[in-house]
């Protein structure tokens, strides 16, 4: 007897279902499931979930921020101290400093040749043309060639 | 117990574990055999049957009920065996001839698998098909889900199930045709 299947339509065929289980399998099944939730923790709210997940995303941008505001803050302030430190040097005290440690090299006078030719105020300048001509003379720079 | 009344229980602290043990009795077998249709072997099949119960303990507080219970189950269930199965041929570089192949081999030498000739050919033209149309396939032929049911599982319109579900009966047919 020929047993082989030929042109079989799934409409004629029992819908079987050839897979078992071992025995008491579904009777114990439950069982073992809720032994893994007892360790297992349930997700948090929504919200919660999405704070954990952008805590570690935010932190290198709360770094970064961090750094921004710090460098501004810095920028910011160094001006005003100079400033304050400034303000309360007597003008004496600046004469003093400046005689003591300023020197003044020829290249600085060279420099005023620029500024010259800028057309610069006296007033900017803040020096007679008396004193100019004595500087002058005093580094023997009248007859020197820049 | 009604899904409904099983939400509620579950919603409450004091009734949880009861509720959610409930659930895990009502809908295990219909989530073990999808499962096992798909994957074949039983210990694979009652692993993912765990871990899909597992995440429905982690998720089913932000469950939403616009969607049936079980159609969310099956979702679950349905993206546990494809992650299962494409870890398989990632696993072992094998393509997915010899995935199926291997599965087929597993009907013939399972202890948990027996049936008449026709019945184990059914299940080796099954392995044929592509793992979604496999799918569908068993949704509507062994759960007789109806074709929204199954749209709404697996996210694809009821038109292209159709056409999928008469594909793959075309397909096993002739499987079963050949000696």
């Amino acid at each position: 007897m020929n047993n082989k299947p030929k042109n079989i339509t799934l409409s004629e065929l029992p819908k079987h279902n050839v897979y078992q289980v071992p025995e008491d399998y579904f009777d114990r099944l439950p069982t073992r499931i809720m032994e893994r939730t007892a360790a297992a923790p349930q997700q948090a709210w929504l919200p919660a979930r999405m704070w954990q997940g952008m805590r570690v995303a935010m932190a290198p941008l709360i770094l970064l921020a961090m750094f921004v505001g710090v460098y501004y803050f810095t920028l910011e302030s160094q001006p005003d101290q100079q400033a304050i430190n400034m303000a309360v040097v007597t003008d004496t005290e600046i004469v003093d400093y400046l005689t003591a440690n300023a020197s003044l090299e020829s290249a600085d006078f060279a420099e005023l040749n620029t500024i010259q030719n800028q057309e610069l105020t006296a007033d900017f300048l803040n020096v007679s043309p008396v004193a100019a001509e004595e500087e002058l003379e005093y580094y023997h720079l009248r007859d020197t060639d820049y | 117990m009604e899904d409904k009344e099983i939400l509620e229980k579950f919603a409450n602290p004091d009734s949880r574990n009861l509720a959610f043990n409930q659930l895990v009795r009502k809908y295990q077998q219909k989530i073990y055999w999808h499962i096992r249709k798909m994957v074949i072997d039983h210990e694979d099949a009652d692993d993912l049957t765990q871990e899909v119960f597992l995440k429905v303990w982690k998720n089913l507080e932000n469950f939403r009920q616009d969607a049936q219970l079980y159609t969310w189950l099956y979702r679950i269930a349905t993206n546990e065996c494809l992650t299962f199965l494409s870890s398989k041929k990632r696993k072992f570089f094998l393509p997915i001839n010899d995935v199926a192949a291997e599965l087929a081999e597993k009907i013939d030498t399972s202890v948990n698998i027996s049936g008449d000739e026709i019945q184990l050919k059914l299940q080796k033209a099954l392995l044929k098909l592509p793992d979604k149309q496999r799918l569908v396939f068993n949704m509507k032929y062994y759960d007789d889900l109806k074709y929204e049911e199954i749209s709404e599982i697996l996210g694809t319109s009821v038109g292209a199930l159709k056409a999928s579900y008469h594909l793959a009966v075309k397909k096993i047919e002739e499987f079963l045709k050949q000696d």
